[in-house]
């Protein structure tokens, strides 16, 4: 393994997935070797079934590869517990999810402070960062409202602030336009864009969208479980 | 954290209300199965002490050891004045009234029939028995005639004898065993729940059975009513020892009903017996409730995991939603218990006439309510579903995330 540098966020190395399907092995990943630097705003596409998922579950720590490693912000995720695992996850990534997945017993302000709940974050500061975060992603007022009483636009600018709020390493996202009409998720997109820009947060993305891959600094295409195209823009 | 995870929990219970409250209530009823029983039982206990203590019993008596065995007319309690004397200083006794008790022959006219003869002195018996208030024809002891006799209503009709008739007791002397007669005329007619007294016993003036057995002013049994009940089933008082000596034996109802005891120390382990059967049914249902309620949120569970929630956080929040669900059903439970057990309390459950190991009911049972059976079972309640809860709970930490997202990327 090469030295890792300072600035990569993601590497994996040789990291392959196989699954038994009725008892017949399906690979879903195939070696994939890939490096991601802090502050890139990145697209993974391909075809259903190339692989998309079960990489991002893998890079996330949410499931681990049947071969190869993988390093996030230095750390081997293998060779992590579960304990250990959860509060890597908690520190270290933010997830958006294509349903926004939401707590829906849970106001707002609840679900965009549970990671810091989690975390011991003191009371005031997290009241205090809540709120901050809610005016960054346009949701000024909302905080004690349930997800249900919210359109889809903004139940995914919650996930967005809940996934940011913590101000992790990486911000993971499933196809987080895909629920979205194009307008809405435009606005997102951009919102996101300037996220990006102004705090340095690495954001990876799973999409099918023209618009993101459009607007993602680098694409990286998946077939087969390989990566088959590695484009900066 | 904890409250976070609290909140989690109480909300999630209320996302459901319609499955939340047929759990609950469920749930619930057992608890108020639970509590009835227990109230039943001791109103059933108490209504049968009370049947036995109070109907001729007493709550306690002393006799000369062996006299219960043996039935022996000589075997009277020894040093009677000095027992007497001392009975008339106890605290711990109301009353108290001294019997003399002997098997014999009652013969009228038409039949014959074997008798347990009891000489009673009215004035004091009325405190330790029920018979005066038993009496449905003629009267209970009225005036002075030495000759008057109190028979059972099954007895007069064996005997084909009623109010004024007259009948011939036979009984052995206690010290020559010389059989002594006398006669009687019937002076009252009591009709008693028990058919064993209403058949089989016969009451006259102490004085008199005295004379028959020829055993001076001496008594076979002297039966006590104490201040309180409870002072009967404390077998550690030194009274008991105090009227146990020279000859004599002091027993409280528990040990003269031993068989009562028994049963009413089988009632307690067919208590807990029910008591585990019921919790064995709400456990079941409290772990199907738990489960479907986590495998309709599955998605949220693989979310909570994603974010960074440990195993054992994820295990807290399913013992909560236990701990919820145990509260809504401990207030349905002891709610409807408090309101069924009071109802039936008030109305009462009839049981009279109906024998139960040797005692006939004579009132309503009446069940009772006990603070502890509206704290020690729901706290029961809440313990056992927190166990309960441990099976989803330790679904939920073995749950890999993306398994319960089922697609999360």
């Amino acid at each position: 393994m090469e030295q890792i540098e300072k600035r990569d966020v993601i590497v994996t190395e040789g990291v392959t997935k196989v699954y038994a399907a009725d008892g017949i092995p399906v690979n879903a990943l195939n070696g994939i070797d890939l490096t991601i630097e802090s502050g890139e705003f990145t697209a993974i596409v391909g075809p259903s079934g190339s692989g998309k998922t079960t990489f991002l579950n893998i890079i996330s720590g949410l499931d681990s590869p049947t071969e190869g490693k993988v390093w996030l912000a230095g750390k081997v995720l293998s060779e992590m517990g579960g304990n250990e695992l959860s509060d890597f996850r908690r520190d270290n990534i933010g997830f958006i999810f294509q349903a926004y997945n939401l707590i829906p017993v849970l106001t707002v302000e609840e679900n965009v402070e549970y990671i810091m709940l989690l975390a011991g974050v003191p009371k005031a500061e997290r009241h205090e960062r809540v709120i901050t975060m809610l005016e960054t992603v346009g949701l000024k007022g909302v905080a004690n409202r349930t997800p249900t009483q919210l359109s889809g636009g903004q139940q995914q600018r919650v996930a967005i602030a809940r996934a940011m709020v913590s101000e992790p390493t990486i911000i993971l996202a499933d196809e987080p336009t895909a629920n979205l009409d194009s307008k809405t998720g435009a606005d997102l997109l951009e919102m996101m864009r300037r996220l990006n820009s102004e705090t340095g947060m690495t954001f990876i993305f799973s999409t099918h969208d023209p618009m993101v891959m459009e607007s993602a600094e680098r694409l990286i295409t998946l077939r087969d479980g390989q990566i088959d195209s590695d484009e900066v823009k | 954290m904890w409250l976070i995870l609290l909140k989690l929990a109480w909300r999630n219970i209320f996302r459901n209300k319609r499955r939340t409250l047929i759990a609950a209530t469920a749930i619930g009823i057992g608890l108020t199965a639970l509590i009835f029983m227990d109230a039943f039982m001791i109103g059933m206990e108490e209504t049968m002490v009370r049947t036995v203590t109070g109907s001729f019993l007493g709550d306690a008596q002393i006799h000369r050891a062996g006299f219960r065995d043996e039935q022996e007319a000589a075997l009277t309690i020894q040093a009677l004045d000095e027992v007497t004397t001392n009975l008339a200083e106890e605290a711990i006794v109301q009353h108290w009234t001294q019997r003399v008790l002997v098997l014999g022959m009652i013969t009228s006219p038409a039949n014959v029939s074997a008798i347990n003869l009891v000489g009673v002195h009215p004035p004091t018996e009325k405190y330790l028995s029920l018979i005066d208030d038993a009496v449905t024809e003629g009267v209970y002891f009225e005036g002075d005639n030495s000759r008057d006799i109190v028979v059972g209503g099954k007895l007069a009709e064996i005997l084909e004898i009623g109010i004024g008739d007259r009948v011939v007791v036979t009984v052995a002397q206690a010290k020559t065993g010389e059989l002594s007669q006398e006669m009687f005329r019937v002076s009252g007619i009591y009709q008693f729940a028990d058919e064993g007294m209403n058949s089989g016993m016969a009451f006259v003036r102490i004085q008199k059975a005295q004379e028959m057995l020829a055993i001076g002013n001496n008594v076979h049994e002297i039966a006590i009513k104490f201040t309180d009940i409870a002072y009967s089933q404390d077998l550690t008082m030194p009274f008991w020892d105090t009227y146990s000596q020279q000859g004599n034996e002091a027993l409280s109802w528990t040990e003269l009903m031993s068989q009562l005891t028994a049963i009413f120390e089988m009632t307690q382990y067919s208590k807990y017996i029910v008591g585990v059967i019921l919790f064995g049914v709400v456990v079941f249902g409290i772990i199907n409730t738990l489960f479907m309620s986590l495998y309709e949120r599955m998605f949220e569970f693989g979310v909570l995991r994603a974010v960074g929630t440990r195993p054992f956080g994820m295990a807290r929040v399913i013992l909560f939603e236990a701990g919820a669900l145990a509260v809504v059903s401990i207030g349905v439970g002891v709610i409807l218990g408090f309101c069924v057990t009071a109802l039936l309390a008030h109305i009462g459950i009839d049981y009279t006439g109906i024998e139960f190991v040797g005692v006939t009911m004579q009132e309503f049972i009446r069940p009772v309510m006990k603070v502890e059976q509206f704290t020690i079972y729901p706290i029961w309640l809440f313990v056992f579903t927190i166990i309960a809860g441990l099976y989803p709970a330790r679904y939920v930490t073995k749950m890999s995330p993306v398994d319960a997202m089922r697609r999360s990327f």
